[in-house]
Parts: C-alpha cells; sequence; structure tokens
C-alpha cells in the first residue's frame, strides 16, 4: 500500500529526527534502533569526494547489520575513555524524497553537524554534507533506515570521529 | 632576525617541550626541513591510473600538481601558471591533458609546455613559449611511490630511503603494483611532529580493542635507517584469537598470500606514515599547515592482482580498521590533539620505553620501545642547529 503524502512526510521526519537525537544524546542503543532489523542494514559515512571518483572507501563503512552492531561496542566499550569527547548538534532538512514500492522510500537530506569538544566548550562545524537514505516503511506507519549513506562535502575533517555522523 | 636558537638536553631521550609549539621555530622548520633537503612522499603513481589522470595538493604551502600525460609518464609540477603564478589547477583530482590557466588563457599541455597563450606579440621583444613551461621540482619514483624534493642538494633518493626502502617495498605489496580505494582526510590539533612521534609507534596500552579481542602482537622487529632515523616496524602477522566481542569477524580477519609480511610500518622523516596490516595498505600524506595543525590524506589501496573478493575485503577492513574512526587508531588520533596541548608546559618530554643508555644513540629496538624516535630527533636537533647541552 503506499502511502499517504502526508503520512509518507511524517514518518519520513520522525525518523530524520529521532536519528539526529540518538546522536547529539549520545545513545548508541538508540542509533541502531533506527536501522531495520535486516541483515543488509548499512551505514556509511564518506567524503563526497570519494564517490565522485569512484572509490567507495569511507570513513565508516557499515555495510551489515553485524557491524552496525559493532560499532555501538567500539563507541560504548571498546573506545571508552580515550578520547576528548564532544556534544554535537545535528541539524537535518530533508529535500526530496519518494515511495519506491509498498515498503520502500528513499529520501535526501542536506545536514550540518556542529560539534563542542569538552574541554575547549569552542563551537566548531564538524561537518556539512546529505544524508541518502533507503527507508524501509512498516505497515502501521513506522520507518527505519535499511540504508543510510552520510556523503560529506567535508572531505578534510577538523578531527577524528568518535560518532557516527 | 637571528637564527631560532633552543638549547637541546644533554641526554638523547629528552626531548624540550618548546620544539613543538614555538611558532618561531616552525617557520625555521619550514625553511630547513621542508623546504631543504629531504625527500617528501606526494602521492603514489597508481592514485592516477590512467593517461590524464592528475592530483593537486599543497606540501607545506608549495602547490603541487601531479599529472600522467598521454603517454603514461608521471610528472610534478607547480600549481602555479609559468606567467604570473596563478593557481593553475583547482580541482583536487581529475583527467585532463592540457590545463588551461583562465586569468590570461595560458594553456600547458600535460607534459607541462606552454602550447598556447594569446596575443604574444604585445609580450616582451623575444618572447618564446619555449622559455615558459610549468616550473617543476626535483621528484623521484621509488615503487610507484611519488617523492618530491625543493632543494638541489638533496641526495639521491635511494640513499635517502636507505635500508628503510626494502620494508616500504614490502608494504607496498612488494611490487608496488598498487590500486587506489580511496581516502580518508583529516586535521590534526598537533604539531607535525607530535603527529609523527605518535603515529607509526605502537602504543599497546592505548588500545583497548587488542585486549578485547585477545589480540597479542606478532613478533618483530624496530629499526631505526640512515641518519634521519627513518623508523621501521617488521612484524608476522598476528591474528585475534579467542571469543571476540565483535559480530563482523572479517574487520579483523587476514585473507593475504603471506603472512611472513602481515605487518610493516615505516615512517620516513620529515612527516611520512605507511603502514601494511592484515590486508590494508596504507600511505599517509601528511602536511604541516602551521605550528598547531597537521593535514593528514590516508590513501588506501588494494593489490592490482586482487580478485573480486579479496578488493571487497580490503576495502571494508580499511575503511573500519585505521584512520582517524578506525577500530583500532581512533585513539591515537586523539593522543596527538593531547599530546600537543600537554606540550604548552615547561620542560621536557622524557623517552622511557627501551631507553637502556640516555647518552647513547642505538639503531635496533623492540617492537613496543619508544626510543625508536630518538635517532630521528638527533637528527632534527642537528638539521636545526640546536646546540646539545654538555654532559
Amino acid at each position: 500500500m503506499m502511502l499517504s503524502p502526508t503520512k509518507l512526510e511524517g514518518a519520513l521526519d520522525r525518523l530524520l529526527l529521532a536519528d539526529a537525537n540518538a546522536l547529539d544524546s549520545k545513545d548508541m542503543t538508540g542509533w541502531l534502533t533506527n536501522y531495520a532489523e535486516e541483515e543488509q542494514a548499512s551505514y556509511y559515512c564518506r567524503a563526497a569526494e570519494n564517490t565522485e571518483h569512484n572509490l567507495e572507501l569511507g570513513f565508516m563503512f557499515d555495510d551489515c547489520r553485524a557491524r552496525l552492531e559493532d560499532r555501538v561496542i567500539y563507541v560504548t566499550e571498546i573506545w571508552a575513555g580515550t578520547f576528548q569527547d564532544y556534544r554535537t548538534r545535528h541539524f537535518v532538512q530533508r529535500v526530496s524524497h519518494r515511495q519506491v514500492d509498498a515498503s520502500t522510500a528513499e529520501a535526501m537530506s542536506n545536514f550540518s553537524v556542529f560539534m563542542t569538544p569538552m574541554d575547549t566548550g569552542v563551537t566548531q562545524i564538524l561537518a556539512a554534507g546529505r544524508y541518502l537514505d533507503m527507508v524501509r516503511l512498516s505497515g502501521d506507519g513506522r520507518a527505519k533506515f535499511l540504508s543510510r549513506r552520510a556523503e560529506l562535502d567535508t572531505s578534510v575533517l577538523p578531527r577524528y570521529l568518535v560518532y557516527p555522523i | 632576525m637571528a637564527d631560532a636558537t633552543l638549547t637541546w638536553p644533554k641526554n638523547y631521550n629528552e626531548v624540550p617541550k618548546a620544539a613543538f609549539t614555538r611558532s618561531d621555530l616552525y617557520l625555521e622548520e619550514i625553511k630547513r626541513i621542508f623546504h631543504g633537503p629531504e625527500w617528501h612522499p606526494v602521492a603514489h603513481e597508481s592514485e592516477l591510473p590512467n593517461p590524464g589522470d592528475f592530483r593537486t595538493i599543497r606540501l607545506a604551502g608549495i602547490p603541487l600538481l601531479i599529472s600522467r600525460d598521454e603517454g603514461g609518464e608521471v610528472r610534478v609540477f607547480y600549481n602555479a601558471c609559468s606567467h604570473r603564478s596563478n593557481q593553475l589547477e583547482t580541482a583536487v583530482m581529475g583527467n585532463k591533458t592540457e590545463f588551461e590557466c583562465p586569468y590570461h588563457r595560458w594553456l600547458f599541455s600535460a607534459k607541462g609546455e606552454l602550447v598556447g597563450c594569446p596575443n604574444p606579440r604585445e609580450f616582451v621583444p623575444g618572447f618564446d613559449k619555449a622559455d615558459y613551461p610549468l616550473g617543476q621540482p626535483r621528484f623521484d619514483l621509488f615503487y610507484g611511490l611519488i617523492f618530491v624534493t625543493f632543494s638541489a642538494e638533496t641526495e639521491p633518493l635511494d640513499q635517502f630511503l636507505g635500508e628503510a626502502g626494502e620494508t616500504l617495498r614490502e608494504l607496498m605489496a612488494g611490487d608496488g603494483r598498487l590500486k587506489l580505494l580511496g581516502y580518508q582526510k583529516v586535521r590534526y590539533d598537533s604539531n607535525w611532529k607530535g603527529y609523527n612521534d605518535n603515529d607509526g609507534y605502537h602504543a599497546p596500552l592505548l588500545h583497548a580493542a587488542f585486549k578485547m579481542l585477545n589480540w597479542q602482537g606478532g613478533k618483530g622487529r624496530q629499526y631505526t635507517a640512515t641518519k634521519r632515523g627513518h623508523v621501521c616496524f617488521e612484524s608476522a602477522l598476528s591474528v585475534a584469537s579467542g571469543p571476540s566481542v565483535l559480530k563482523d569477524k572479517d574487520l579483523i580477519a587476514f585473507k593475504g598470500q603471506d603472512p611472513s609480511v602481515g605487518s610493516r610500518i615505516v615512517q620516513l622523516f620529515p612527516t611520512f606514515v605507511s603502514t601494511k596490516h592484515l590486508d590494508v595498505i596504507n600511505l599517509r600524506f601528511a602536511t604541516p599547515i602551521d605550528a598547531e595543525t597537521t593535514e593528514v590524506h590516508y590513501a588506501y589501496f588494494a593489490h592490482q592482482n586482487d580478485d573480486a573478493d579479496m578488493l571487497r575485503h580490503r576495502l571494508r577492513q580499511s575503511s573500519n580498521l585505521l584512520g582517524p574512526c578506525g577500530l583500532i587508531s581512533m585513539e591515537d588520533a586523539s593522543i596527538f590533539h593531547r599530546i600537543h596541548i600537554g606540550s604548552h608546559t615547561p620542560g621536557n618530554a622524557i623517552f622511557q620505553k627501551g631507553v637502556r643508555d640516555p647518552a647513547k644513540l642505538e639503531s635496533e629496538f623492540s617492537q613496543n620501545d619508544e626510543s625508536g624516535n630518538l635517532p630521528r630527533w638527533e637528527y632534527y636537533r642537528s638539521v636545526m642547529g640546536f646546540e646539545r647541552a654538555q654532559a
């Protein structure tokens, strides 16, 4: 069944905001729940410069559900206590979308991410770019990411990344 | 202005923290080291595999254009028009067989020849296009790795590399026939020497991943080569054993052919670091931006003979294992920043691990010794002309 335009926009925007909220709250478990529970669920974070030159390598290349689950472990267990922590604020703006079939939609959004390292307190821009999302729609009008690609205009990051973008 | 001076401690294992922070020293380093008689890797030729491919970078401020001409030959030019020095090419990479400066429409071939310029009759009498090719620094290739130097005095590249050349060859899959997978680029809030001191060097206590994955280091050696103290690590492959906290085991799997070259690191003076770990081949092209900032381009490679499965494996492993967000190296990146902040305090950084005698320099080390950095510091001191305090 195809969703009404209002319902589809509502479902997509709730997902976009839920992801921004999970990331900015450093809630990695919450971040994971925004992804479909399917083996091919994926998240990529990559400089758009690479993509434009057919270079697939990314900053983060989580091409299956197992890797998404591993990323939660990286942040919450393996890296805990080793980095200078920072706050982020994601600003996300959906710019286009379409429903592909009854259970799938695709969406493109712009993002900008501010970061404030805890030790300096000076706010900087961490990255700007676009999300290219493939979204799984369920019958009850909920949406989850089947695939999210964060394509960064920022080809040179201003610091190392701990959390996904 | 008089040359910048700094009194160096008498012990070889002590480095004045001021060396990381003083901006007057930085200006002198640019002159003596980055624009001086040293070789700097700037790209691997596999980053421009096809005729007409080009790349641009800036090395210590100097804009460079690396291009492959129609016949397949790779050359390095200054990325500046030979007329008024307008930046010639603005793209970071692409494919062109001619480069046109938009300012006065001077046109250059991929060989660097000035092939056209409008209205030359209005120029200085006797103007000849042949006198205005693109300027070039000296450059040379080692298994495809492209080096430049801005000094006529620099010794030949093979002498510069010394024994490190063999380890570097092994690191680049033995034959340098690489295939580019892509880049991770980042700026670190660190002086270039702080980056260099802590990138190649192993600090096993820092990396919780090794412990959590039951990952013991393989047996190996660390040695330094030439008077510059290039640091090389050679170790047999080690693979994590026992239960893993990771669901995707391929991240730390080895699928290559030869476990004896499982792990290699080559760190060349002044800023280049390269590593081959598991199936990751990573060349890190670094340049100082200012005294407090270092930009690093992590370039990752496969081998030209890889089949589709191996290519995919390298891509998946390279993206998530090393680099500024890699499972086992994100913490390194944070150390670059924190060392730099901490270096704005008085006194000396004192190296401990592996230092058997502070009055002596050695060239063979254990794998996790921090003393492997000391020959490079002695070379730095001598290049900068700093006097060592008397015993």
